[in-house]
């Protein structure tokens, strides 16, 4: 059965990846792999999580319920890998406390920059505790220990997340007719499913699964891009002037007649005007919540939270400064719009906000040196949390043709005028890293593309990102000198449309800003340390064939490794030719590295190194003795741990309490 | 001869487990962990436990550490690793070692320093024992696949 089961999950995996694009060779659009043949395996989870214990049980608990698992210890670096792969996951597992970030926090970030559904996780099943993870917007919350049935469940919460957006679709009436029929069906069951329990969510399921058999075109797993709906794409120009259309008109006085009129966009209807700018609002109204939450040095804001919320994104600055009026409403409708990553169209939304910040930016002149202002001052109280951030949202995986390598050079040639730049905010001046870091390591034709492909003025999140752990880039030295400037050519600097080609870059980067303990893969992808590459060959030959590495990925992903990083420079280039074919958007192999030995160390029964330490703090000598002695000696321990029993029954479990009334 | 080694082992594992279920030490998310474990992990359950092993040590460092410092105990940061060790120890199973963390997170949230101490101890104590059982466990189970010089999960 196991063996089965074995085989059976490589088949999933196979399959899903293949329709989910992991391999690259078709588009990795987030919602494709939804409903595949054998929904709800292969659904695409991602574990974030401190406790490594947990994270493993975890795993081994999603992979038997044939999900396909990243996972991730630090919450900084699951961020990171959202952003890279906006349309690669389906699911988060977050746990709530957690050493880097607050896994509120980082449910917040995935809600408003991804839309994804987030389960928390958490040992404190008080009900505050739960409470608060609803208010945040988590989809569920699981109370540890977590069982496999509640894992099995989690599928669930993706489905009727996606449904909602479609009931908010159709809604705005620029669906086609068959799509009509179809969402007044999916309308009506999904009313029931979501009111009912999981059984009532399984027959649209069904229903659906069914039709997707029978018309396979019209509804493509609600992949609105991919589909013949007649739905409009919001392409990153189009959003544009949507934004400007809006500005012009102030937001509060943006009617969609109106817009659509200012837009004078052929082929738009009015109510795709209206969906959208519902969404829009949508978005402002809970990225100001978000701002007056988080707070900064703005003194009709709220309480403050600490700089970690402030300094993540740079644009909560803009709202709680807009909220108190210093930025005027245009330059606020354009930031929002640059935090707009709905992942309905994914390679869609991720073009807008670049080119839309962009866009709006090389408006005014004025507005640029309001966000210099804006900017110095939180921008100065980010500098201590800057490490958090990380280029963010790179293009979506169908961008990039095979080749870590290629990537650059294929994201160049799309990232002209239209700039596919993978979006948001964040670039801080880890773009200037990655510019540099690219202009090192890449193929030399980028650089003389990226002067041309460098605009004006784009707004460059407070927070710069110098890799300051590692000391592989030296470019990661420059950002630091133009931060500190305080200078607006902080803000000048930063082109979106480099996101494109910098995206491979900026995964090298992250790997370099992201902590000791590096955690995903995906990120490391291209860094194999020298040691090991002949396994991670190996296993990379087995991605390029299956184009599903997630097993052997995610098995990686939990080492922790301390590395080397200028090794990891080095052994780029031994590795490109293995991973010309997978490195695609694909999480790589982090090859167990060396300090696997973290894990190896515990699996050789450790009797010597941990128990010498609790000789001290035990009180009970009988127990001294027996952890003095060495695996060979076990059967002394049995006898000794008898002894130990008595000594038991000093704390019998129904009465800890009364240890602390003594 | 073989045979007789292998069902002494079996049966040695089947005491120890029966003694640890019914002292609470472990619970039935032990019994999960096992289910977890098949042919494409054939060592999840030792994994596993020596993960826990490794990072509960830590977390019980920091909390000595923690509380050691008599200037300033900074108890929200007891919470957070009591929390991290309280949901490892659920997740595998360690009732005790999980209902002495409860205990623990009370006192520390009352501010109590002696008797968090008292529950740290316990803690300790708890650990300890578990960790001497399990290793135990383990043990057994490669005599027992010595003896029959086959690999196999641990329940068998």
């Amino acid at each position: 059965m196991a063996a089965m089961q074995r085989v059976m999950q490589s088949n999933v995996s196979t399959s899903a990846a293949t329709s989910s694009c992991y391999g690259g060779l078709s588009s990795c659009k987030g919602e494709e792999v939804m409903i595949s043949d054998q929904f709800p395996a292969g659904l695409r989870v991602l574990v974030v999580d401190d406790d490594i214990t947990c994270l493993r049980i975890l795993e081994q608990m999603l992979r038997r319920c044939l999900y396909i698992v990243t996972t991730c210890s630090q919450a900084k670096v699951a961020l990171n890998l959202l952003r890279e792969r906006k349309g690669c996951f389906d699911v988060i597992l977050s746990d709530v406390y957690m050493p880097d970030m607050d896994g509120y926090k980082l449910l917040e970030h995935v809600g408003l920059e991804m839309d994804l559904p987030v389960i928390m996780m958490s040992a404190d099943g008080r009900t505050s505790a739960v409470m608060k993870g609803i208010r945040h917007g988590a989809c569920d919350y699981l109370i540890k220990p977590i069982r496999e049935e509640e894992l099995k469940n989690i599928w669930q919460h993706v489905v009727r997340k996606k449904w909602n957006e479609n009931k908010e679709l159709e809604h705005s009436g620029s669906l086609g007719d068959a799509d009509r029929h179809k969402g007044g069906n999916d309308d009506a069951e999904y009313v029931s499913s979501v009111n009912d329990a999981t059984d009532a969510s399984l027959k649209p399921l069904k229903k659906r699964s069914n039709t997707k058999e029978e018309d396979d075109d019209e509804i493509d797993n609600d992949d609105p891009s991919t589909s013949k709906k007649p739905r409009v794409v919001w392409s990153v120009e189009l959003h544009q002037q949507f934004v400007s259309a809006v500005n012009q008109l102030g937001i509060d006085k943006a009617v969609p007649k109106r817009i659509l009129e200012l837009m004078n966009v052929p082929g738009l209807t009015r109510e795709n005007v209206a969906s959208h700018l519902q969404k829009f609002r949508l978005y402002l109204k809970r990225i100001s919540g978000v701002a007056q939450q988080g707070g900064i040095s703005n003194p009709l804001c709220g309480p403050l939270e600490p700089n970690v919320k402030i300094g993540s994104l740079g644009r909560f600055n803009i709202q709680a400064l807009a909220s108190s009026g210093q930025i005027p409403p245009q330059t606020l409708a354009a930031l929002h719009a640059e935090l707009l990553g709905r992942p309905t169209s994914n390679l869609v939304t991720a073009m807008d906000q670049p080119a839309l910040l962009q866009a709006s930016l090389q408006g005014p002149n004025c507005i640029q040196v309001d966000h210099g202002v804006t900017f110095v001052q939180p921008l100065v109280k980010c500098e201590s949390s800057s490490s958090k951030h990380f280029p963010q949202s790179f293009p979506p995986v169908e961008e990039v043709t095979s080749g870590f390598r290629a990537w650059p050079s294929n994201n160049i040639g799309t990232a002209g005028p239209s700039n596919n730049g993978g979006p948001n905010s964040q670039n801080g001046n880890m773009l200037i890293d990655l510019l540099q870091q690219q202009q090192q390591l890449q193929k030399p034709q980028q650089q003389s593309i990226v002067p041309e492909l460098r605009r004006s003025i784009n707004v460059q999140p407070s927070c710069h990102v110098a890799p300051s752990q590692s000391s592989g880039f030296q470019a990661g030295n420059s950002p630091v000198s133009v931060t500190q400037n305080g200078s607006f050519s902080r803000t000048a600097v930063i082109d979106y449309n480099l996101l494109s080609s910098q995206s491979n870059c900026s995964s090298l980067s992250i790997g370099h800003v992201s902590d000791v303990n590096l955690q995903t893969t995906g990120i490391l992808s291209g860094y194999i340390p020298p040691a090991s590459v002949s396994p991670s060959v190996s296993s990379c030959s087995v991605n390029a064939d299956n184009c599903a590495s997630q097993q052997v990925q995610t098995s990686n992903m939990i080492y922790k490794a301390s590395r080397n990083f200028p090794g990891f420079v080095h052994s780029t280039s031994n590795v490109q030719d293995p991973y010309g074919s997978t490195k695609s958007g694909d999480l790589l192999d982090q090859a167990p590295f060396n300090n696997l030995g973290f894990i190896n160390k515990g699996t050789c029964l450790p009797a010597r190194f941990p128990v010498r330490e609790y000789q001290s703090p035990l009180c009970s000598s009988s127990l001294g003795k027996v952890f003095s002695e060495n695996i060979g000696t076990r059967v002394k321990q049995e006898d000794n741990a008898q002894v130990g029993i008595p000594m038991l029954h000093h704390f019998p479990p129904n009465d800890l309490m009364s240890v602390f009334t003594e | 001869m073989l045979g007789l080694a292998a069902d002494r082992l079996r049966a040695d594992t089947n005491r120890l487990l029966a003694f640890l279920f019914h002292q609470g030490i472990l619970d039935e998310q032990f019994l999960q962990l096992q289910q977890l474990e098949d042919e494409s992990s054939p060592n999840f359950v030792s994994e596993v436990v020596n993960i826990y092993f490794h990072e509960s040590e830590k977390l019980l460092r920091n909390l000595r550490s923690l509380l050691m410092d008599r200037e300033l105990s900074d108890y929200n940061k007891m919470g957070i690793h009591l929390n991290q060790f309280m949901g490892s120890s659920s997740s595998i199973g360690a009732k005790r070692i999980r209902n002495v963390c409860v205990a623990f997170r009370a006192a520390s949230e009352q501010n109590n320093r002696a008797g968090c101490l008292r529950a740290l101890e316990l803690l300790e104590h708890e650990y300890c024992f578990l960790k001497n059982k399990l290793h135990e466990l383990f043990q057994i189970q490669q005599q027992r696949v010595l003896a029959a010089g086959v690999r196999y999960p641990m329940q068998n």
